[in-house]
């Protein structure tokens, strides 16, 4: 198995280092308790398991124990592309929260990434909604401008705000106001089958260092073995398809506006710059030109690219430590040859940092989710109880359960979690855990404006499947796509 | 010896026909009793909306302020509706969804229908067979659909490739121009027993006695359907298909699970794209807009359904 030297990388380029100040650049970065200038799968290694926390003791102080009242709760909860081991913590923390507040009456409903948004908002008309919601991190800021959410800041639950990334902190402002917590956040790497490599005569340790390299690996591999090459994802209203495009727009220089500067001003759009146009002419290459590609990339989210590399049936894709989970997952359901070849597969699994763009930029998406407090005026009932509410979301962000439950594909939203003996275990447990880390400074948060998810969602895989359909050119896409920002920005 | 004027002969017949509408309410008081709380949650869940819906049309709802900060702007939501490139693109596209998918739906169910009539061995499990995928949920049906024809290992595009009748999966539902028609086979699939039933029932209402008549006298097989069966079932015809038309005008769940309306909005129908308007881009105005449009295009269908079935009890009641 490969062993990916990525320390030195981490820190490596003027790029990453302005990225780097994205994150941190807030005001109240004053004492982490880590340090993220010295961040490295080394650093992480050296601080798991060194500080103790109990998380009852901590949300004792926030809402007593023996606190008597009602919760209504909705989240995003686990989906079909998620590993087992996730749908256990998930249990294991509603369980655990029962026991720790036998007295509140939690009333808890998990919906999928792609279902959550519409149904809040169709909550919300009808002020109908939950009192307490944990949402992905697109869609804090909307809310939160439309006045639904009430303020709310880690030192509402006894945390404080350096406890929790600069980055994600600015994904729950809005207007200088906190309206939420964070309780995960994640950057994905890229993925590779090295048998898959091998055979289509490219170097099986080595991963396409350039987007331009995706490109060439990807037909190399179809033309060579027959299969497609790279994991593309263009599905309209599927968190899936921004989380693996926008890294590669922002490598080739691109993006909607200029949310991968270090000081985002959000005020000119970028979607048909001539860089942007690059990074959509690498997918149309890859899907039109190429072939090189699933063709059900359009209807397709990345749950359906897992069975296909574990079939060995792909050569490359982007996503999270988990999808190493999953494909186990997988191959234990897996009979007979099937199983085997899985398990061929597991064995050539490798992960290494997302490519650069031709100026050697990096970038990912800071992806995770964040938790709210909704105004009771939109709440069924129009009450809200605030320290049952409190006390879920102190469970939720502590240092302990906000790594459970980001364990197999994610990260603590809480930085304390990276020190608790569970942060050791997952290290140990998680293969390919500190290649995902690494990718953390590259991360790039999705533009903080209530218009994000309809131009993640919608705007942007519309592009995409208006350039790889050929129902538009991909300079007609990109200026269609960057048209209907600026309609939106303007208020049409 | 009194005067009766026009005017007051006027006055007394409406008076006297108030009195006696009021009469006729009082005397079926117990019936109107039994109706009115349907009436009432039918006013509560259909009459409501519908006002609501129709007066959120006039309003512009901006996507990044609440529902309750709408602007008045009169009419121009249907504006910008029937002059949008999407609007005529959406249109065509539910046109031939709907108009592929009724007619389609009716004369395979009419077929099998007329299949079935005659007695033969294993009938009554065809039958059965043949009403499953009536039966099995859409969202099920979707899903399991799109697996079959899945653009890289779907089974169609397997045995094809298997059979060595292609090189490569044939692409059903990733490509512009063949996304349409495969759902619309989807649709005709889950449809076409209902039309099956319906028309089977229609069948039992035809006279055997006629049918012998005819034959005594020489007709052909095709002229006892067209002279003597096919009048018998020219109602249960009419109403077959308005309801086949007016479920698939609002057809949602099929193309929205397989596709989400994509890709380039090529299986966009006016349901998933007011769907999409709505509920993900929040523009609920011209959504309402839109949903207006396609309730009189409902109605106008839900009159003639009316008038068929008003039709068939005045036939029934002259017999």
């Amino acid at each position: 198995m490969t062993r990916i030297t990525l320390g030195s990388a981490v820190l490596r380029g003027t790029v990453a280092t302005a990225l780097m100040a994205s994150l941190m650049s807030t005001s109240a970065l004053g004492a982490p308790p880590v340090d993220l200038s010295k961040w490295s799968p080394e650093y992480v290694r050296s601080i798991a398991g060194t500080q103790d926390f109990d998380a009852a003791a901590d949300c004792a102080k926030v809402t007593p124990l023996d606190y008597k009242g009602r919760l209504t709760f909705w989240y995003q909860g686990v989906f079909e592309g998620d590993p087992d081991l996730l749908r256990q913590y998930y249990k294991d923390f509603f369980e655990t929260f029962r026991k720790t507040y036998p007295n509140i009456q939690l009333e808890e409903q998990a919906l999928t990434y792609n279902d959550l948004l519409d149904k809040f908002r169709t909550a919300l008309l009808g002020n109908a909604a939950p009192m307490a919601v944990r949402l992905q991190i697109l869609g804090g800021t909307e809310f939160a401008s439309k006045g639904y959410l009430q303020p709310l800041k880690p030192e509402d639950v006894g945390y404080s705000t350096e406890d929790f990334w600069p980055g994600a902190m600015k994904a729950v402002t809005w207007e200088g106001v906190t309206y939420g917590i964070p309780t995960n956040n994640e950057t994905m790497a890229f993925i590779w089958n090295a048998d898959i490599f091998k055979r289509a005569g490219l170097d099986p340790d080595k991963a396409p260092a350039t987007w331009d390299d995706v490109v060439k690996y990807s037909k190399q591999i179809h033309d060579k073995l027959g299969i497609a090459g790279y994991g593309l994802v263009a599905r309209k209203n599927a968190g899936n398809t921004p989380y693996r495009f926008m890294p590669q727009l922002w490598a080739y220089g691109g993006g909607v506006f200029d949310e991968a500067t270090a000081n985002p001003t959000y005020e000119q759009v970028k979607l048909d710059s001539p860089q942007s146009k690059a990074a959509l002419q690498a997918s149309y290459d890859m899907y039109v030109r190429d072939k090189s590609v699933p063709v059900s990339a359009l209807t397709n989210q990345q749950a359906d690219n897992q069975p296909l590399f574990l079939a060995g049936q792909l050569g490359m894709m982007i996503s999270h430590p988990s999808d190493y989970d999953v494909m186990l997952d997988l191959q234990k359901k897996a009979t007979g040859a099937d199983k085997d070849k899985a398990q061929t597969v597991i064995d050539n699994m490798r992960y290494g940092l997302i490519p650069t763009g031709p100026d050697g930029k990096r970038a990912v998406v800071f992806g995770g989710s964040n938790i709210h407090i909704l105004k009771p005026e939109y709440v069924e009932g129009g009450k809200v109880d605030e320290p049952a509410a409190k006390a879920i979301i102190c469970m939720w962000t502590s240092p302990e359960w906000s790594l459970k439950m980001a364990y197999a594909g994610s990260n603590p939203g809480n930085l304390n979690g990276f020190k608790t003996k569970w942060m050791k275990e997952r290290l140990d447990n998680i293969k390919f855990l500190d290649v995902t880390t690494s990718m953390l400074p590259y991360g790039i948060p999705f533009p903080a404006l209530p218009q994000a998810p309809e131009i993640m969602n919608i705007i942007v895989p519309d592009m995409l499947q208006n350039a790889l359909t050929g129902a538009m050119t991909v300079d007609q896409a990109a200026d269609d796509a960057a048209k209907k920002v600026r309609d939106l920005m303007g208020g049409l | 010896m009194t005067i009766v004027t026009g005017k007051a002969e006027a006055r007394r017949r409406l008076q006297s026909g108030r009195s006696g509408v009021l009469r006729k309410i009082w005397d079926h008081r117990a019936d109107y009793a039994y109706v009115l709380p349907a009436i009432a949650v039918m006013l509560i869940v259909i009459a409501y909306p519908i006002y609501y819906t129709i007066e959120l049309s006039f309003f512009k709802t901006p996507p990044g302020l609440q529902l309750r900060d709408k602007t008045f702007i009169g009419f121009d939501n249907y504006t910008a509706i029937l002059t949008s490139e999407v609007f005529w693109k959406v249109t065509w596209n539910t046109l031939i969804w709907t108009l592929g998918s009724t007619l389609i739906s009716f004369v395979l169910g009419f077929a099998t229908a007329l299949a079935l009539h005659r007695a033969f061995i294993g009938r009554g499990v065809l039958r059965a067979i043949l009403i499953i995928p009536w039966v099995i949920s859409a969202v099920a049906a979707s899903y399991i659909w799109k697996w079959i024809y899945h653009s890289d290992f779907g089974i169609i595009g397997a045995v094809l490739v298997g059979l060595g009748l292609a090189d490569r999966p044939p692409n059903f539902i990733d490509s512009v121009s063949t996304v349409l028609p495969s759902l619309i086979v989807v649709n005709i699939w889950r449809e076409f027993p209902f039309a099956m039933i319906m028309m089977m029932a229609g069948l039992q209402t035809v006279p055997e006695q006629l049918l012998r008549a005819a034959q005594v006298d020489g007709a052909s097989a095709w002229q006892r359907f067209w002279h003597v069966t096919f009048p018998h079932l020219r109602n249960v015809s009419t109403v077959t298909i308005l309801l086949l038309a007016v479920a698939n005008f609002n057809s949602f769940i099929i193309p929205w699970i397989m596709t989400g309306g994509g890709p380039s909005n090529a299986s966009h129908i006016w349901i998933t794209h007011i769907y999409e308007l709505a509920f993900g881009r929040q523009r609920w105005g011209v959504a309402s807009a839109y949903s207006v449009l396609l309730f009189l295009i409902l109605m106008t269908l839900g009159y003639f359904y009316v008038r068929a079935l008003s039709g068939n009890e005045r036939k029934e009641g002259s017999a």
